[in-house]
């Protein structure tokens, strides 16, 4: 079943440019050099039930304005949106009740009042009922380890606490599916574990479908198997994360420490290596190929030499996507 | 139904923030009732000079000024919208506004309302308590519904006013400087119009109708009957601006482009 889905979704924002100087600024008073410029542009999309799907891309790529577009604050310029089975714009108030929503640079909850008197708000404008709230919070607050926060005011939570609220915030109606714009910005590493533990298991126990945007690409490496990559407004991928690494990625890099300092001749030479000095003992070796000849390589390397370490370095996910925004994608 | 009771959840968790900062709450009460001090003073001042301002005597216009004080108060308190434009649009909290399930005004006036303004409906009757005494004025019992729909009908119009111009944020992201120039306007329609020019009668009563919210509902009150008609006409004019207002927000949300993060 497919949760969103979004057919050549477009928006577009009329910006004017200013003329430089006074004489200019006299002059943009009576005519303006508008111009239109695509946010988001033609963008198609399905995401099916209980998937957990990374929406990334630069700053201004347009993922919020997708996301603004997912969650009905914004009307799309055309294209359509079905969301959980209803469009987001034209059903608003119906269809905000079946998701939740997490800005991680805008609160959601009350900034002067009680963590707990925020969800009781909350529960009331999302007509929880009380049986349902204890049931599901009980769990949800064990989780995020909240528990000892909530007759403490917002205003006095560090960023990592008042996340975790956010987050439990936003899920008080149990929505089936959750948008999240940057969940972990500017969190430390143990609570950012904490949030994606709690997400797993969410997604696992309730089959909640989560789409999530962040520049933290480890995020996306511990949660989702299926990535969006944007940009300029367009996709440019769509479909495994593991896939993305394994076609963006033309072989592996070697590291090689020798013991002692080695010359460029006692290395071996082929078509498909290439070998770059690190430090007076330590060699790069960037290698064009399959395990095997790694590990022919290796071996080669090892025999003629004596070593002290020897790493083989996997390309991260932040240098795939580096890589794709400074030279293109060759795939899709 | 619903509404109802969620606009008394807010109201009590309102209740709950103001309690804590209780010093606060007394010093804007307390500074509220000076402001009203300093604007009847100036009435008693003028008063001084001459007995008549267009056909009015002090006591009337004193009468005026608390029935003002009413429907003001009941605006101040609940339509706190001056600041929409930096607030939700500027700063984009109509983001968060637009992810829960309920009217989206409608939660803003939960979230805004200031319910300390209230105090000045008090002394708004104080004051009309004070000039009817004076003037001997006699009041039957079905003017206490006059007076509930008078008042309505002023915040209304109040009310639809500011909204339409707080609508306009959702067009223009320049900052606009309308707002505290409607205040000043609206500070005329509490005193009586015929002492204007023509062309801002005009102006008070149909365009920009503040002299709703005074002069004309007070007449009746005041049995100045060749005004009945324009303060009958009050409940009128406030479902009609509160109506256009509505009408506009609602056209306008869907024009809102939301702030870049």
């Amino acid at each position: 079943m497919n949760v969103i889905e979004v057919q050549n979704l477009r928006k577009e924002f009329n910006s004017y440019s200013s003329r430089p100087g006074l004489a200019g600024a006299f002059r943009d008073l009576f005519t303006r050099n508008y111009k239109v410029h695509a946010a988001v542009d033609n963008i198609s999309l399905t995401v099916k039930q209980g998937e957990m799907v990374g929406y990334i891309g630069e700053n201004g790529a347009g993922k919020s304005t997708t996301i603004k577009m997912l969650t009905g604050i914004l009307t799309p310029t055309s294209g359509s949106i079905i969301v959980n089975g209803m469009n987001p714009h034209k059903q608003r108030e119906e269809f905000v009740r079946t998701i939740g929503v997490v800005f991680g640079q805008r609160s959601q909850l009350w900034w002067d009042i009680a963590v707990q008197e925020s969800f009781r708000l909350l529960k009331k404008v999302y007509r929880v009922s009380d049986e349902d709230y204890n049931h599901h919070m009980g769990h949800v607050i064990e989780t995020l380890e909240i528990g000892p926060l909530l007759n403490k005011p917002v205003r006095k939570l560090s960023l990592g606490q008042r996340m975790r609220c956010e987050l439990a915030a936003a899920l008080i109606h149990n929505p089936p599916l959750l948008f999240l714009d940057e969940p972990t910005i500017g969190l430390d590493v143990l609570v950012k574990l904490k949030i994606r533990k709690f997400l797993k298991e969410i997604n696992e126990q309730y089959k909640t479908t989560i789409l999530l945007t962040t520049h933290d690409l480890t995020d996306i490496e511990a949660l989702c198997e299926r990535v969006v990559l944007l940009d300029e407004g367009k996709i440019i991928y769509d479909g495994k994360l593991n896939q993305l690494q394994a076609h963006a990625v033309e072989g592996k890099q070697i590291e090689f420490e020798f013991l002692s300092e080695i010359p460029r001749t006692s290395l071996p030479g082929s078509d498909n290596i290439q070998w770059e000095q690190k430090d007076a003992t330590t060699w790069l070796g960037y290698i064009n190929g399959d395990e095997q000849m790694v590990s022919q390589l290796i071996s080669d390397v090892v025999q003629r030499n004596p070593i002290k370490n020897v790493r083989i370095n996997e390309v991260s996910t932040e240098e795939i996507v580096r890589k794709i925004y400074e030279e293109g994608l060759a795939l899709t | 139904m619903f509404n109802i009771s969620l606009f008394f959840q807010y109201a009590s968790q309102y209740l709950k923030t103001r309690l804590t900062y209780r010093v606060d709450t007394a010093i804007e009460i307390l500074s509220d009732l000076l402001f009203q001090a300093v604007n009847l003073i100036f009435i008693l001042i003028v008063f001084r000079h001459t007995s008549f301002l267009g056909g009015w005597n002090r006591d009337e216009i004193i009468f005026i000024y608390g029935f003002f004080l009413v429907p003001y108060a009941l605006f101040t308190s609940f339509f706190n919208i001056w600041d929409f434009n930096d607030r939700y649009i500027v700063k984009g909290e109509m983001d968060r506004v637009l992810t829960r399930p309920v009217h989206s005004l409608f939660q803003i006036i939960m979230e805004r309302m200031e319910l300390e303004s209230l105090f000045g409906v008090i002394t708004g009757l104080v004051i009309m308590g004070y000039a009817s005494v004076n003037q001997g004025l006699t009041f039957a019992w079905y003017d206490v519904l006059i007076f509930m729909l008078m008042v309505i009908g002023g915040a209304f119009i109040y009310a639809g006013i500011f909204i339409s111009i707080a609508t306009i944020g959702f067009w223009s992201d320049s900052r606009t400087d309308i707002m505290p120039m409607m205040y000043n306007i609206s500070n005329y329609g509490r005193y009586p119009v015929n002492i204007y020019n023509k062309v801002i009668q005009f102006v008070l009563t149909w365009i920009l109708p503040f002299a709703f919210v005074g002069v004309y509902p007070a007449s009746y009150f005041l049995n100045k009957e060749e005004w009945y008609g324009y303060a009958f006409f009050t409940p009128v004019m406030g479902i009609l601006f509160f109506g256009v207002a509505i009408l506009l927000w609602n056209v306008g949300v869907k024009k809102y482009r939301g702030a870049g993060n």
